[in-house]
């Protein structure tokens, strides 16, 4: 297909807007990209980053380790688990919250304030509420009757894990919210009104207009969440820090436990590149299927 | 809706606004909790004798108020940075074509799968070499690096949305093809550009890691790492000041976005299909 | 002196590599920009350091304004690090050399752990200025990791592991001296348990206190992690010993201990949900300031042992003080290291955590100047017990006089495997000599790395 000329000035425009994008990517993750892949070939002291050329050996012996495939499932386990709940709440909540409701301001703000408020301070509250002596939680459910003894919310299995991805959940779902409800205020009422003259009810309505219509939006908001639930290091590092054992460990925290209280910054890159290299997987698997769909 | 179905939803509804809320609640109670009461057991739910001297203390003797001003500086730096970028970029990734179109929005995706904790130090590197070491800028920088991505996707889907139609229709009225972006795409996509900026300013309030290792000095320190070191250490974490210092830290951002918020349908209104 | 040697030669062998990485940091780098403009003329010492109350600000604003007195030309900045995140902030320092002048507060592992990858400048000279007839016999013997040479010194000593308890709570429950042995302190704590009060605050999570804690724990035993030749020691009866004696305390602690670290288990004692405690000299002060009702009740003792005959074993993590190799105007930086020990200042810093710091220097600890403080006149006894305590006291760096220092302590406690192990015993019921065999193993890899 040949370009007529003024395509091809768009062309160059484009490439001009985008310019400045592409610049600051090279310099601050590409960047820094190779340097994590140039890393993990070699055995490195983190305080001095000179160490010795191992080649592959550090990708050998990461795959060797139980310790990889145990943080992998762990990490699978957190993103599934704290995900959905993300978004079977997020959307409910923005369909809640775009209906009128009262002092409809005040309950968005306070529906969004999670989201606001910064991991470090939210574990903190967290651990507040779920602290065995001083604890709210604790206090609510003895007085409720459901147990006699202070539930142990981080320090055993399955309740670390639990803790864990309700808090995810509980921080992180305002921002499907969002999301979601600036995509429904763009959906014009004109086509509700349609349905409703054909006789739909809002369970029809919200299966025929309102998913359909969210479906771009949420095929972004799934990956954007899933990438950065699959990274997450404060919440979990400042909550159990990968406690109990290893049973919260997830692979940002490896990667830190290598990077700096090992001292193996190799090790940590090579951790950091197979990541990576999931990621990269479960995404361009995930593109492949929500293209398709577009498709049909 | 009858006014019964309507009371059932609002009740229903601010429930579980409410139980959303509850941590909120309780870092708002536990601040003004005098210190003897903090550690009753059983907790009590409201304090006996309520005191602002939390606020008071972190206002008079610690630098919180500095680490606030960093704080506001670096997040309004970066999503005003980020924005500008991403904002020409989405444009550029949707409705232009170019060779690489597609592999560039991957490029995107794909520097977006590295864990933050490994570009840390060839980060930290970096800013040492341009001598940005220790200061807001070197934390502008940084993250860029984990807001431009996030920005560009959401900025790019926003784009997406709006209809292609307007665009020609404008340029077949003789506009050159950046005056439509301003006076055509621009508006439809104020919502959007909100949104991602509100996301970008929250991310950049709230990081810590990077805070951490790239700035050590109380200047250029924002409030998470500035708070965090402050109020705990081995020795004792002082839960009332931590909780005044949340409910500083948070509530700016709600006031904010309780007034963005009618912003948002204002924007939706005046960007109505004309004609 | 081989072994200096050896260390010198991987330090040539590394900057080639170290070139390489240089090179692609220019590379990124295409807005090449001046270099940080540093004012001429004019010495500027930056000291980091992870303690940093409000009263020890206070002194050490005091120390630091001193010194700038007595130096004109010369500015200090103190700059706060972070407490568990110390270790990426000094190694973006090393890594850029972009360092701090001086560093105090961290533990001796970390200054042996630096020091053998020759980041640190040698201590000696220092120590000359302070004079090192002035210091605890053998105070510096963790420091000399190669022979003659000091990798750096203390700058106080801590007593971590005192079992603090509360005289009140024992003579209800009808106990008439404090817990020499284990079984006595399981009995106690088994005694006084009950009323929303818990028996002990150990922890049981994965964090540096469970690992240091049951560190402590086998030497009470009778046990130690390592041979004095550097052999990895753990699969012995004495850590079977120590971890069944862990495991049976969690009953007699609160829920939440499974994710105690320091701060929590100081506080589980000053508030008074916990009959005895574990800490340093610091529930002293916290004690009088937040619970100033058991203020009265409260003493300490050295951690009970297995039994009579296996001796007290004291938890030091030798808070240090130490100097980058690559930090500019050195003999400024020397002199200010030397100054913090001059006493008027040194003991403004002792005092503004009496009995958490406690001095390295016997002059010091025998001067009535130190002596003339509140905490320190009401529980004297205390403070002299855990002075003495602490400066025979040892960590996983350096276990027991006849040991060599460990350059490794770091990185092992860092690994976290000690926590696992007590983690996999006590809270998942693993068979423990699997789990013992398997630590021994894990702690012998990171030997080798």
């Amino acid at each position: 297909m040949a370009m007529t000329r003024i395509e091809r000035r768009y062309a160059w425009l484009g490439l001009a807007l985008i310019g400045p994008t592409v610049l600051v990517f090279c310099a601050v993750i590409v960047f820094p990209l190779v340097a994590a892949i140039y890393l993990s070939l070699f055995r490195i002291y983190t305080p001095t980053l000179e160490g010795a050329w191992v080649g592959l050996g550090n990708y050998a012996e990461l795959l060797a380790r139980g310790e990889f495939w145990q943080a992998l499932r762990t990490t699978l386990i957190w993103t599934a688990g704290t995900l959905t709940l993300q978004m079977l709440f997020g959307i409910a909540m923005a369909l809640v919250l775009h209906q009128s409701l009262w002092f409809r301001s005040l309950a968005r703000s306070l529906v969004l304030f999670p989201y606001f408020v910064s991991t470090v301070v939210a574990v903190l509250v967290w651990r507040w509420l779920f602290n065995d002596l001083y604890g709210i939680l604790n206090h609510v459910i003895m007085v409720a009757g459901v147990s006699d003894m202070p539930l142990d919310w981080l320090g055993t299995m399955p309740n670390a894990m639990v803790s864990v991805i309700l808090v995810g959940a509980w921080k992180y779902f305002p921002f499907v919210v969002i999301a979601v409800l600036a995509r429904l205020q763009t959906i014009p009422e004109a086509l509700y009104e349609a349905a409703r003259i054909d006789g739909a009810g809002p369970v029809a309505r919200f299966f025929d207009i309102t998913l359909p219509q969210l479906r771009d939006v949420l095929v972004v908001v799934v990956m954007l969440r899933a990438i950065w639930d699959f990274k997450e290091f404060d919440l979990i590092f400042l909550l159990t820090g990968g406690g109990p054992v290893t049973a919260t460990q997830t692979l940002p925290l490896v990667v830190y436990k290598e990077a700096f209280s090992m001292n193996q910054m190799g090790m940590a890159a090579a951790h950091a590149v197979a990541m990576m290299a999931v990621m990269l997987v479960f995404m361009i698997v995930y593109i492949r299927r929500t293209r398709g769909g577009q498709g049909a | 809706m009858t006014f019964l179905g309507r009371l059932a939803f609002n009740l229903i509804a601010w429930a579980l606004v409410l139980v959303i809320a509850f941590p909120l609640a309780w870092m708002v109670v536990t601040a003004l909790k005098p210190q003897s009461e903090l550690f009753r057991r059983p907790p009590g739910f409201l304090p006996e004798a309520p005191t602002l001297d939390h606020f008071r203390r972190l206002l008079e003797e610690t630098p919180f108020a500095t680490y606030f001003g960093n704080s506001v500086i670096l997040a309004t730096a970066t999503t005003a940075v980020v924005i500008a970028l991403a904002t020409l970029g989405a444009y550029s990734l949707v409705r232009f074509r170019y060779r690489g179109r597609e592999s560039l929005a991957f490029l995107v995706l794909f520097t977006y799968l590295l864990p933050s904790v490994v570009l840390i130090l060839p980060l930290y590197l970096m800013m040492v070499r341009l001598g940005l070491a220790n200061t807001l800028a070197s934390l502008v920088i940084a993250y860029t690096t984990f807001a431009l991505p996030y920005a560009l996707w959401l900025l790019r889907s926003f784009m997406a949305g709006v209809p292609e139609d307007l665009e020609s229709a404008a340029l077949v009225d003789g506009a050159s093809r950046l005056g439509a972006f301003r006076d055509v795409i621009l508006p439809q996509l104020v919502p959007g550009i909100i949104s991602t900026a509100l996301f970008t300013f929250i991310l950049s309030w709230n990081e810590y890691l990077y805070a951490l290792v790239l700035v050590n000095s109380d200047a250029a320190r924002p409030l998470t790492t500035g708070v965090m070191s402050m109020l705990i250490s081995a020795f004792n974490i002082e839960w009332s000041l931590l909780m005044a210092a949340s409910v500083m830290m948070s509530l700016p951002l709600i006031v904010v976005f309780a007034f963005l918020q009618g912003y948002l349908t204002r924007g939706f209104g005046a960007g109505a299909v004309k004609g | 002196m081989s072994e200096r040697n050896r260390i010198g030669g991987d330090r040539r062998r590394g900057l080639t590599r170290r070139g390489a990485l240089a090179g692609i940091a220019a590379g990124g780098a295409l807005l090449a920009a001046p270099a940080t403009l540093r004012a001429q003329g004019r010495a500027r010492l930056r000291w980091w350091s992870p303690q940093a109350s409000p009263e020890q600000l206070a002194a050490y604003r005091f120390q630091i304004e001193r010194f700038m007195a007595a130096n004109p030309g010369v500015e200090v900045v103190f700059e706060k690090t972070s407490d568990e995140g110390y270790q990426p902030q000094m190694a973006a320092a090393f890594a850029s050399g972009e360092v701090p002048n001086i560093v105090t507060h961290l533990p001796s592992f970390a200054v042996s752990d630096y020091w053998s990858n020759g980041l640190l400048e040698p201590f000696n000279e220092v120590i000359e200025a302070i004079g090192p007839e002035k210091f605890f016999p053998g105070a510096n013997d963790i420091y000399e990791i190669d022979r003659g040479v000091y990798a750096g010194t203390g700058i106080g000593n801590s007593a971590a592991n005192m079992l603090w308890v509360r005289r009140d709570l024992m003579e209800k429950a009808g106990i008439d001296r404090i817990p020499r042995t284990w079984d006595e302190l399981r009995d106690a704590c088994r005694r006084m348990q009950g009323g929303g009060v818990y028996g002990a605050p150990l922890p049981y999570a994965k964090n540096s206190m469970t690992t240091l804690t049951i560190i402590g724990f086998i030497h009470l035993a009778g046990g130690s992690v390592f041979s004095p030749d550097l052999e990895v020691a753990l699969d012995s009866e004495a850590t079977r010993n120590a971890l069944e004696f862990y495991a049976s305390m969690r009953e007699l602690c609160p829920p939440g201990a499974t994710n105690y670290s320091w701060g929590e288990s100081l506080t589980a004692f000053v508030s008074g949900a916990t009959a005895t405690g574990i800490y340093t000299g610091r529930v002293l002060i916290n004690v009088n300031k937040q619970n100033p009702a058991i203020a009265d009740h409260v003493t300490c003792a050295t951690y009970p042992t297995i039994s009579a005959d296996v001796a007290p074993w004291t938890f030091n993590d030798f808070p240090s003080v130490m100097i980058p190799r690559q930090a500019g105007d050195m003999d400024a930086t020397k002199a200010f290291a030397a100054f913090l020990f001059d006493p008027e200042g040194y003991i403004r810093q002792l005092h503004a955590a009496p009995g958490h710091v406690l001095p390295v220097l016997k002059t010091i600890n025998d001067d009535p100047r130190y002596r003339d403080n509140d905490i320190i006149r009401k529980y004297p006894a205390e403070v002299e017990l855990m002075a003495a305590a602490a400066a025979a006291g040892h960590n996983l760096g350096w276990e027991t006089k006849a040991h060599r220092p460990n350059v490794k302590a770091g990185a092992i406690v860092g690994s976290g495997v000690l926590a696992d192990m007590v983690q996999r015993v006590v809270l998942n019921g693993e068979n423990v000599d699997r789990v013992v065999g398997e630590t021994a193993r894990a702690i012998e890899a990171i030997m080798k790395s």
